[in-house]
């Protein structure tokens, strides 16, 4: 993992600690190698299986096949690795389990070829990295395939993914969220004529599409949007949940919430001139959300370049080509390989080109890849984690007959009548109905977002960061624990004393440092300078930090990553990045 | 601040004043006395010196007629003492005049009379002559609260919380929270119900928070505040002071509304940094600059800094020490002791857990118990001695984020040096905590 991201200074770092063990980087690329999985014949759809199946190998040679019929395709290649990677001797002479970092170099020789079959229409001066991204997702793309047996696709549970929109403040990202709606037919025609009015009269024409997220008055009156939106939409394949996160830097700390919950996330950028600039300087927020959703547990990126249509844009291929070329070495520090983590696609969020379908070739000749929403529907499923207990971190609470808290289910399978014991009050509550995007249930999966109704607890005894657990495994609660840290930006130096917000999974609490246990040497891993004064920007230390109010749910980053990682923020900034090593009390 | 050039260097040094009168006034109040015979006077500035020693004579007729015999002499006592100590003075001083005096109950039972008389920093205008069984210290408590006081609501929409800022004290009065409902998507036809309800909460919040804020920053009919921050992260703000519900005697102090990402605490410190071009001149913001230069020589790397009592005291005694920087509360004792039988004197800092281990007592060559000459807080060693030195003495909180990392992360001790100087060794840190095993991580 390391390796494929070049040596950067920072980011590596981070990747260090996220990919260091080994067992976050595995499951993430195990979980997109996945993908053929999916388009295999329905029932053997099996989330969990082939976790080690080597990442993306397998549908390489499906590109090129995909110009050729089908049949082939699927027999050939996708169930043959899919099912028995170690078997199949045309393309796995290497071990299933192959080194994440070999992956990546295959790819780029096997791909030359699919390249020219594939993308015979883009451009050829495009540069060599963004073609290899391209075909990345061109590989991905092939996976869209097998859309001929929507007949058993219908009878499984569709794949859920939870995707989050983030950017700049004013990317178009509620705008982006809400034509996707719209496209996908959850809003319908009259409402949007209605919101279109109803904008015109306060001037504000191109608000409109957001208005379908941003659901309240003081957003719509300002069009910023201020609490994460939720909805839901469904492709051909999958089910998938938006979270329209907020852009405005004073309402990072809700984004978080939303990233928490996250697969997948859009990154809007805005390529209109100024503004794209804006955002990616310091202090913008296209930096810290990356960032962010990395920390999150994010693995898979798009990145969407908006607003093409604008006037000082016009569908310019350079402009393009200067946003990706600005954002990309960046991206790679935060830790995402721009090989197989990152997909780059112009857009329009306002006529809706990309978003659905691709527009006139005439007017982007450059770019005739997959629009937005094929290349969602062709993403692999993720790996879940069903027979693991259950986790459910608490979003969001209210109360409509009886208590009812949001959330994802990070793993285990969550039923009706289920007991389950709510960290860290342990309070045994019963599942008495689940709701997953309007739809009632009889259970859940991982990688759902759900409402769940419980019976046993109050409303308000319940707050965002809870977490419902099998009672027979329940997760830790700590108020002091040590963790490694890698301090992104502070101005000063940090020592202990310092105090500062810990945002760990829905979870935001005030925490203090109590002391600096030691340096850890960026390249080369070692502990250096134990019980060090002080930690300044760009050093990676290990710190024992205790929670100010109290007891909180977290785990090892080893055992259970979502539940492992943390960031650190300070007046406004996120300072550091982090992953709990061990809980002390 | 010692930067400013000649004016902030007597500011400087009234700090160190104002610690000192702090320091005195702690233990005036712990004093008590027998029966009422301590006595707190205090004359205002342009008062007579001879009009208060007819008030005294007066006061003397009257109190040789207590009955109980032990309390009219010692009441007798202590004002014959002030009649004394006054007689120091021809008139009083532009500050007004200071003088407690009585016969006071220490710690072992002994009695000990005390007489203290001193000029304010600040000219203080009370009258005040009690006799009661301890010293009346309300008045100079008051001349310490710094009059700039400044009233903080952070806001946002888990909670509100009120705060002030006065001098080096942060405060927080009040906290509550409450529970807005979220855009859950929740609707279908009652959509515009929910939205109605919602709109209803946020403006009964508002309201809670605009009447909190009266009977917390208005008493008497007036603000007891010079200005006032809203901080907050949505509009609640801005909703605030636009709001009619906000009381106008308020909505006129408002100096700054700021945006902050948190509520609470956070929210608060957020709120004092970001006001704190507005707030220039109070010791709190002042505090936080002072720490985060020295942080910034430490992070920079200058060499120009130094921490921990040796260390610092080496750098002192080089005369390299610009400013000195003390935790008020720092809890180290400076020992002078004295080896009788070679005559020699050595100078000890001790921390309370180390003042139980009696080997620091004890002359290591020979064995002999050493001599107790001295002993004082090192802080009040530094008050007395810093200009010796050619260093300017900051005494700083552990209230700022900035106070708090340095009392934790530097022992609450340390300086800007004038120029670089090479400690060769490093004072081990104590350790409170046990050893870590760093293969655990």
């Amino acid at each position: 993992m390391a390796a494929a991201n070049g040596g950067d200074s920072v980011p590596e770092a981070w990747d260090d600690i996220s990919g260091g063990t080994g067992d976050a980087g595995g499951e993430m690329d195990s979980g997109f190698g996945k993908k053929p999985a999916l388009n295999v014949d329905a029932p053997v759809f099996m989330p969990g299986q082939n976790v080690f199946a080597p990442a993306f190998q397998p549908f390489v040679p499906t590109v090129p096949n995909s110009s050729s019929p089908e049949s082939t395709n699927t027999d050939n290649a996708v169930p043959g690795d899919q099912d028995s990677p170690q078997k199949d001797g045309t393309q796995n002479s290497e071990d299933a389990e192959a080194d994440n970092q070999k992956e990546p170099e295959e790819w780029d020789q096997e791909d030359e070829k699919p390249e020219a079959d594939q993308q015979g229409t883009e451009d050829v001066d495009d540069e060599k990295e963004e073609d290899e991204d391209e075909e990345d997702e061109d590989d991905d793309e092939p996976i869209v395939v097998p859309k001929k047996k929507p007949a058993e696709a219908v009878k499984i549970r569709k794949d859920h993914i939870n995707v989050v929109f983030i950017g700049h403040v004013d990317a178009g990202k509620s705008t982006i969220g809400g034509h996707l709606l719209y496209l996908t037919g959850m809003v319908d025609k009259r409402t949007l004529e209605k919101y279109e009015r109803e904008a015109k009269e306060k001037n504000r024409e191109t608000w409109y599409l957001s208005w379908a997220l941003d659901t309240n008055t003081e957003e719509r009156e300002k069009g910023k949007t201020v609490e994460v939106g939720r909805a839901y939409f469904e492709t051909e394949k999958k089910h998938f949940t938006v979270l329209d996160a907020p852009g405005h830097k004073s309402f990072v700390p809700n984004m978080i919430c939303g990233a928490s919950q996250a697969d997948l996330a859009i990154l809007v950028i805005s390529a209109r001139r100024g503004e794209f600039e804006t955002g990616f300087e310091r202090g913008g927020q296209t930096r810290e959300h990356a960032m962010l959703v990395k920390t999150a547990g994010v693995r898979h990126l798009i990145v969407l370049i908006n607003k093409m249509d604008d006037p000082t844009v016009n569908w310019d291929v350079e402009r393009y080509n200067e946003c990706k070329e600005k954002l990309l070495p960046y991206l790679k520090k935060c830790g995402f390989n721009p090989k197989t983590d990152i997909y780059f696609l112009p857009c329009s969020g306002l006529t809706g080109a990309y978003l659905r379908y691709a527009p006139e070739e005439d007017l982007c000749p450059w770019y005739r890849g997959p629009s937005l929403l094929e290349y969602l529907d062709s993403l692999p499923s993720m790996n879940r984690e069903n027979d693991a207990p259950v986790r459910v971190p608490v979003v969001d609470r209210y109360k409509a007959m009886g208590t009812i808290m949001l959330g994802k289910i990070e793993s285990g399978v969550v039923t009706l009548n289920q007991k389950l014991m709510l960290m860290p009050n342990k309070t045994l509550v019963k599942v008495v109905s689940l709701t997953m995007d309007e739809e009632e249930s009889e259970d859940a999966f991982p990688g759902e977002n759900v409402n769940i109704k419980v019976t046993g607890v109050e409303e308000e005894d319940v707050s965002p960061g809870f977490v419902l657990c099998s009672p027979e495994n329940l997760c830790h609660t700590g108020r002091i624990f040590d963790a490694q840290i890698v301090i992104l930006e502070h101005k000063s130096i940090i020592c202990a004393g310092y105090s500062c917000m810990l945002h760990i999974h829905t979870c935001a609490e005030e925490v203090t440092i109590k002391i600096l246990i030691c340096l850890i040497d960026k390249k080369t891993g070692e502990k250096t300078q134990v019980r060090p004064r002080f930690i300044k920007q760009d050093q990676v230390g290990v710190a024992r930090m205790m929670v100010n109010g109290g007891m909180i749910c977290l785990e090892t980053f080893k055992d259970f990553p979502q539940m492992g990682r943390f960031t650190l923020r300070d007046e406004g900034k996120t300072i550091a990045i982090g992953k709990v090593l061990k809980i002390i009390d | 601040m010692a930067t400013n050039g000649i004016d902030g260097e007597s500011s400087a040094d009234r700090n160190v004043e104002i610690w000192k009168i702090k320091k005195l006034i702690k233990s005036l109040e712990a004093a008590r006395g027998n029966g009422t015979s301590m006595i707190s006077l205090i004359i205002p500035p342009k008062d007579q010196i001879a009009r208060v020693n007819k008030m005294l004579a007066d006061e003397f007729g009257t109190a040789s007629n207590i009955k109980s015999r032990v309390n009219r002499l010692s009441v007798l006592g202590a004002i014959t003492s002030v009649q004394q100590r006054l007689k120091l003075y021809n008139k009083v001083p532009p500050n007004g005049l200071v003088i407690y005096c009585g016969t006071i109950i220490t710690e072992e039972g002994k009695e000990k009379k005390v007489n203290i008389d001193f000029e304010p920093f600040r000219p203080i205008n009370t009258s005040l002559y009690l006799c009661d069984n301890k010293f009346h210290t309300e008045a100079l408590t008051a001349l310490l609260a710094d009059d700039n006081k400044f009233g903080f609501i952070v806001m946002d929409g888990n909670g509100a919380l009120f705060g002030t800022l006065s001098g080096n004290t942060r405060e927080v009065l009040h906290k509550f929270t409450v529970d807005l409902p979220k855009k859950h998507g929740r609707g279908g036809q009652s959509a515009l119900r929910f939205a109605r309800l919602r709109m209803e909460k946020r403006h009964n919040y508002v309201r809670k928070v605009a009447e909190v804020a009266v009977t917390l920053f208005i008493s008497n009919d007036k603000p007891n505040i010079s200005g006032l921050v809203l901080a907050g992260s949505a509009d609640f703000k801005t909703e605030l002071s636009q709001s009619d519900m906000f009381d106008p005697r308020l909505q006129s102090r408002i100096i700054k509304i700021v945006d902050v990402s948190y509520g609470g605490e956070n929210g608060f410190n957020q709120a004092i940094e970001l006001a704190s071009d507005a707030l220039a001149n109070v010791k709190f913001i002042q505090e936080k600059k002072l720490i985060g230069r020295y942080f910034d020589e430490i992070s920079q790397d200058t060499g120009k800094y130094c921490f921990g009592v040796d260390d610092t005291l080496r750098a002192l005694e080089m005369g390299a020490v610009d400013i000195l920087i003390v935790w008020e509360n720092i809890d180290v004792q400076r020992y002078n002791l004295k080896n009788h039988s070679t005559d020699e004197e050595r100078i000890l800092f001790l921390r309370p857990e180390q003042e139980k281990d009696k080997t620091h007592f004890t002359d290591k060559e020979t064995g002999v118990e050493m001599e107790l000459m001295e002993q004082m807080p090192l802080l009040e060693w530094f008050a007395n001695n810093y200009k010796n030195f050619g260093a300017t003495l900051e005494i700083i909180t552990d209230k700022s984020q900035e106070g708090a990392q340095f009392v934790k992360g530097f022992g609450g001790i340390g300086g800007i040096l004038r120029y670089q100087v090479d400690f060769q060794m490093m004072e081990p840190m104590l350790d409170e905590f046990d050893n870590f095993d760093l293969d655990d991580y």
